[in-house]
């Protein structure tokens, strides 16, 4: 297709049409909920996310209310703690994270001039498991079942049966299941980012949101993991009474707190970073200039993300770790400092340098900013250590954390909702009604939490349902309640906002008059996204690149057709965006619905210990995945290739490296990893806890090391046969490859006995003392992955048999290999600690 | 009550701003210096941002844009949170406890504190929920947790520190000047968190002497009717009154009740009604408190045992 | 820059600048740092839980630090030169091999800076408290 066809109405008509119809939404009362088009998925999960933070907001007004004035008794000091805990609980979960997600689905597309991400079904599988994980967990309140341990779930308090009750597993098991959607979801948007973008679109031109992105996703897949793990040990305690974290059994709570903070750190960033974002979108924008300083904001992410997981034990520096430990921690708090004071001077210096144009926007980041650089000098403050001995667990912290929250999550998020209206319903929000209600946000939140610096210092200790008289702090919280409910009326105010919004009257094109991609979006928003996908010369393309928008809207650009009738986007390389493959994405289906409600009902069901219910769960889940993936997956097309303009023809299949899937399972053997390394780290912390570990008496014996090298040696073999398997395929020896693959199915199937041999015959008694849990815990999570790994090989060999699968077409021979590399690992990692270690140490 | 209470009780008795200790006067100097810090760059920084935005167009090239980048927010940063740092490191040191000074051992309960001072050279004395300090020594607070995790907090005597069963934590403190001050549960330990405090009585240590060997003493009216009535009740089940048969040590030791000022954890004044009112309703008072409710005792029988518990001073 | 230059001919500066520039290498100096924050945590808990002391000459702890430090400046230089490639102004935003390279380069000079600084951090403690209370 040359510029010229392009210049034809009625072919541009036709494509138009063609387009229309296949990214048109499923319709029907039902069908709608079928969509995975990144533009639906990601409104719903947006307002879903939305809906929580007002649920978790009114519960903070009760507890606002009960502290108002000394010894008050509005609620009992059960529903108080119920209240803290879902508040905590639901804003960081169902809130901070979820919406990150949700709006980058909706953002990321579009930045990136993609027409989908790759893995829309995925999306759609992320949706539903977080709208039923956090209607379960939020739900639990109106039957006053909900989590009463705090959002940090301290064992011994919540894992002892007798002192909590149903509430510790709801948050478990209900939390877990929403922590594997963020997993999902940061697969999708890494995947998205690093192999989505349009062609062009080098690494040095991304934008920065994109590049954010980038780095909180892969923070999530390394910081979510270790509560996983955590996760994993605590359950296996309360319902098996497997003591990781009773110290008369030789474990220790301790544990908990690093892995749950090993997760909880990072995760301020991860909920923070986003919000920057959304900054170095808004300022250019409005400074009428590009961000000064482009490589310095890349710095201050990656930095960010790297120094924000030595941090972790920053919540702990009262626990009595040696000062030392301490210390470097103290350091490492301190440094993080630095990179984000990069950013602000960044945009700093940009409004200095360019054009200020006010907007309610932009007063929405600057008073985000003044807020957050508060709550960020009170957290150099408390990254002192003897300071913190003071201010930890004070009313000080939650001062501290709401202004750096606020600051950095929650007003930023009120200013992108602002900016970005118009991007998603082509409808602008009122200046006033937005002015008023951040006034209203920006002093609410100030009189609530300005006042808790000295509320804690002057003896507050969070978590307290009431406080006495005496500590001379009735004021201070009084001011802190109508704080509150001065920032609730803003809230409400900016609800008001987005209600009107139907009756008012479309906006022009790209009312902000941005330099970016995304602006691309008409008012009048069709569902394919963008008409054609541009080649990318500049950062800010509407801005920099001649005619631009109007040869995108024509279609002068790539893939300006669907003309097979299916949803496509293109694949591009890692760092230099060249186009590699023309992919296809997976359209309507109730499959991801389906599965994530038959993966739910192993979790809920598990809570209310129904174990057998709970394992035909898990059976239709493995069902409807394999369904998903046999039919929706590594599809072999019609035809090699297709050209997509330009006179560029480019591979509808590719596998391996370049290929999206292998990406995805790449990542997700990473976050795997991550979490494995979780359960590795509680077998060493314990052995440094221990005087003997392993210890003396029955039931204690170690696995030996016989059983434990042969699982390693027969796990090792079935992934070399894998391995063989690949290459067999693809020099055409197809027999022998399927051969092999049956052969390491096999192998696979034996090293779930050798593994499990160990412990058993060695008659190690988990529920005696830690020692024997945790080695049975770390054979129980390799052999798990060895079943896992079997059926990917038999998987593979049916699809090779069923003609799914050829030398050509291998995807999925390529990536369950990717899954061996990391199972080899694992084995070796496991045997060699449960068989090895016990003799060296 | 004595004088002396009264003339602290009030706001400040639990404040990091009212010290008593070296540790806590120590951070609250360090508190000011770091907020004065914070507030010079809050002021500078929002001074920075009104300049930067009603600038004219290209008030700033990208060099200097750069620069400023580089220095405020690379560089300047750096030296100065390395220097915080240097600074403040050394105060995390803890204090250099001696072989003879006295050790209390602290244990944190659902929801009160077990207290054992063990002072060198002599047999050990159990007490609850009320912690005495000699002014100008060194003392070793050695801090478990019971029964799941608690934090000991005396804002105006030291930096808090967590209590974690399985674990032995320590705290040496060095009280400076006498005062009835108050301490709290800092840690979320369940449904009373917020009524778990206890009293701090720092005294002059010649006092302090005495009042050890006064609590070390048991009691001496074992044939008391409201002694009689305690052992009838099955109080001692779950607590000790050393001088009489009653030596659980499940509640806290109620030996010296009667020397306390304040009662349940710190929560209310010892009165003979709030005794009496604990004795038979203590859920009502605290709850999720292991101890039950006595609807079955006669308020007599209840206000003779409080009584009774009152005398042993 | 003459790339096709003999290769025994071609200068330091011209041999770092054919080096392949990546995202990997761009996450090199803080995983650096990352190494020898975990090192010196392991190091100091390890010795305290198990050997019941704080080492008395600190060996490895001053080998691991002056070996982050010293990867750490050498990617950075690796870096700087490769971001003096010649090429248009700054802000070097165009959509060229080169600029990519800068970028990249850039990038990775700024976060070396930034792990040397929090190398340096992290080392600190260990020179002002050396026992395991």
């Amino acid at each position: 297709m040359s510029l010229h066809a392009q210049d034809d109405r009625a072919l541009r008509a036709a494509q138009e049409e063609r387009l229309r119809a296949v990214w048109a939404p499923p319709e029907g009362l039902f069908l709608r909920w079928t969509d995975t088009n990144n533009n639906q998925v990601g409104v719903w999960y947006t307002l879903t996310a939305f809906g929580f933070m007002l649920f978790a907001g009114v519960l903070a007004l009760i507890m606002r209310v009960q502290l108002a004035q000394p010894g008050n008794e509005l609620v009992t000091p059960s529903t108080f703690n119920q209240l803290f805990t879902l508040h905590g609980s639901m804003m960081m979960f169902l809130f901070a994270v979820p919406m990150f997600e949700a709006v980058s689905i909706i953002l990321l597309p579009q930045l990136l001039g993609a027409r989908d991400l790759p893995f829309p079904r995925l999306s759609a599988f992320g949706y539903w498991s977080f709208l039923i994980g956090g209607v379960f967990v939020s739900g639990s309140i109106f039957f006053d079942a909900a989590p009463d341990g705090g959002w940090f779930m301290y064992p011994p308090f919540t894992t002892r049966t007798d002192l909590s009750g149903l509430g510790a597993d709801i948050w478990m098991l209900g939390l877990s299941f929403i922590e594997v959607s963020s997993v999902a979801a940061a697969v999708e948007l890494i995947t998205g980012v690093l192999k989505c973008r349009p062609p062009g679109m080098r690494l040095n031109l991304m934008p920065l949101y994109a590049w954010y992105i980038l780095v909180v996703a892969v923070m999530i897949l390394f910081a979510f993991p270790p509560l996983i793990a955590g996760d994993v040990l605590f359950e296996l305690e309360r319902l098996l009474g497997w003591p990781f974290f009773d110290a008369a059994r030789g474990g220790d709570p301790i544990l908990w707190q690093h892995l749950f903070w090993i997760f909880g750190h990072p995760e301020v960033y991860i909920v923070f970073l986003p919000s920057i974002a959304l900054f170095a979108m808004i300022v250019p924008t409005f400074a009428r200039r590009h961000l000064l300083g482009y490589p310095w904001i890349v710095l201050a992410a990656v930095g960010t993300a790297f120094l924000s997981f030595g941090l972790w034990v920053h919540h702990m520096f009262t626990t009595g770790l040696p000062k030392i430990s301490l210390a470097f921690f103290s350091a490492a708090s301190e440094a993080v400092a630095i990179p984000t004071g990069i950013q602000i001077f960044a945009f700093i210096a940009t409004l200095w340098a360019g054009r200020v144009t006010w907007s309610t926007p932009l007063l929405y980041v600057t008073g985000s900013i003044a807020i957050f650089v508060i709550g960020g000098l009170t957290g150099v403050m408390v990254a002192i250590a003897p300071f913190d001995w003071q201010a930890h667990d004070t009313y000080f912290i939650v001062a501290h954390l709401h202004y750096v929250l606020i600051g950095g999550t929650l007003i930023p998020l009120f200013g992108g909702l602002y900016y970005y209206w118009p991007l998603i319903t082509g409808k602008k929000l009122s200046d006033r009604i937005g002015r008023s209600a951040f006034w209203l946000l920006f002093g609410g939140a100030n009189l609530t939490f300005f006042p808790m610096h000295f509320s804690g210092l002057m003896g507050m200790p969070r978590r307290v349902f009431t406080y006495p008289e005496e500590l001379g702090i009735g004021g201070l919280n009084l001011a802190s309640t109508i704080g509150s409910w001065v920032f609730a009326a803003g809230v409400l105010l900016v609800c008001v906002d987005l209600a009107l919004s139907p009756r008012r009257s479309k906006s022009p094109r790209n009312p902000w008059e941005a330099g970016t991609l995304e602006w691309l979006a008409h008012p009048d928003d069709e569902d394919w996204g963008i008409r054609s996908i541009p080649l990318i010369e500049s950062r800010y393309p509407i801005w920099d690149q001649k005619d631009f928008v109007a040869k995108v809207d024509e279609g002068r650009f790539f893939l300006p057709d669907a003309e097979e009738g299916r949803r496509e986007t293109i694949v591009t390389s890692v760092l230099d965006a060249r186009p590699v493959q023309v992919l296809r994405l997976g359209g309507p289906s109730v499959v991801p619905m389906l599965t994530a409600i038959a993966l739910g009902s192993v979790f809920i069901l598990t809570t209310y210990h129904l174990y057998w219910a709970a394992l035909i769960g898990g059976v239709a889940t493995l069902a409807l995945v394999l369904y998903w993936l046999w039919t929706g997956t590594a599809e072999i097309p019609e035809k090699e290739g297709k050209p997509i303009g330009h006179g560029i023809e480019l591979p509808l299949y590719i596998s391996g490296a370049s290929a999206s899937g292998w990406w995805a399972m790449f990542i997700t053997m990473m976050a795997d990893a991550t979490a494995f390394s979780g359960l590795v780290f509680g077998y060493y912390f314990f052995w440094t806890r221990q005087e003997d570990f392993p210890p003396d008496g029955p039931g204690m014996d170690g696995p030996g090391s016989f059983w434990p090298m042969l699982a390693m040696a027969v796990m090792l073999a079935s992934w070399a046969l894998t391995v063989a398997a690949r290459e067999l395929n693809r020099r055409e020896a197809v027999g022998a490859a399927r051969a092999a693959l049956g052969t390491a199915a096999l192998l696979s199937l034996a090293a779930i006995g050798a593994g499990l041999a160990g412990p058993w015959l060695s008659g190690l008694e988990p529920q005696l003392h830690v020692y024997p849990a945790i080695v049975w815990t770390l054979a129980i999570w390799t052999t798990a992955h060895c079943g896992v790994g079997a059926i990917m090989q038999l998987y593979a060999l049916a699809r090779s048999l069923a003609g799914r699968m050829t030398p050509r077409h291998d995807a999925d021979l390529r990536n369950i290999t990717v899954y061996q590399h990391f199972m080899a690992l694992t084995a070796v990692v496991t045997y060699a600690t449960i068989g090895l270690f016990p003799g060296a140490a | 009550m004595s004088n002396e209470g009264d003339k602290t009780i009030g706001s400040g008795r639990q404040s990091a701003f009212t010290t008593f200790g070296t540790e806590a006067a120590w951070l609250a100097g360090l508190t000011g210096w770091m907020v004065l810090g914070a507030v010079i760059i809050a002021l500078a920084l929002a001074a920075l941002m009104v300049t930067a935005s009603r600038s004219r167009e290209g008030a700033l090239t990208h060099r200097q844009g750069m620069r400023l980048v580089l220095w405020a927010g690379g560089i300047v940063p750096s030296v100065v949170l390395l220097a915080l740092l240097v600074v403040t490191l050394p105060a995390m040191r803890p204090i250099r406890a001696a072989g003879d000074d006295l050790r209390v051992t602290v244990t944190g309960e659902q929801f009160w504190w077990r207290m054992r001072y063990q002072p060198a050279g002599a047999p050990p004395v159990t007490a609850a929920n009320e912690l005495r300090v000699p002014v100008g020594r060194d003392v070793v607070l050695a801090l478990e947790g019971g029964d799941v995790l608690h934090s000991f907090w005396v804002p105006g005597l030291a930096g808090k520190m967590d209590m974690v069963p399985g674990r032995t934590n320590t705290l040496v403190v060095h009280a400076t000047r006498a005062g009835r001050f108050r301490g709290q549960c800092a840690e979320f330990c369940g449904l009373s968190h917020a009524l778990m405090a206890f009293d701090v009585v720092a005294m002059a240590p010649a006092a302090f002497d005495a009042w050890l060997a006064a609590e070390r003493r048991p009691v001496t009216t074992a044939a008391a009717a409201g002694a009689r009535l305690f052992d009838a009740h099955g109080c001692g089940g779950c607590h000790a009154v050393r001088g009489t048969g009653a030596a659980s040590a499940i509640g806290p030791d109620l030996t010296h009740l009667g020397a306390r000022e304040t009662m349940a954890a710190g929560i209310q004044p010892l009165t003979t009604a709030n005794l009496v009112r604990f004795i038979r309703e203590a859920p009502a008072v605290k709850p999720g408190a292991r101890m039950p409710a006595y609807p079955q005792m006669s308020a007599q029988d209840a206000t003779a045992i409080a009584r009774w518990l009152e005398t042993n001073r | 820059m003459k790339r096709d230059a003999p290769r025994g001919r071609q200068s330091l500066g011209e041999r770092v600048r054919g080096l392949r520039v990546t995202l990997w290498t761009l996450i090199v100096p803080p995983t650096v740092w990352a190494m020898h924050f975990l090192f010196c945590y392991l190091w100091v808990a390890v010795s305290c839980a198990k050997l019941g002391a704080f080492p008395r000459f600190p060996i490895a702890f001053v080998a691991g630090t002056l070996a982050a430090l010293a990867i750490i400046l050498a990617s950075g230089w690796i870096a700087w030169v490769q971001s003096r490639t010649p090429g248009d102004d700054p802000p070097h935003d165009e959509g060229t091999d080169i600029d990519r390279l800068r970028f990249l380069a850039t990038a990775t000079l700024l976060l070396a800076g930034l792990s040397f600084v929090a190398v340096l951090f992290t080392a600190a403690p260990a020179l002002l408290l050396t026992d395991c209370r």
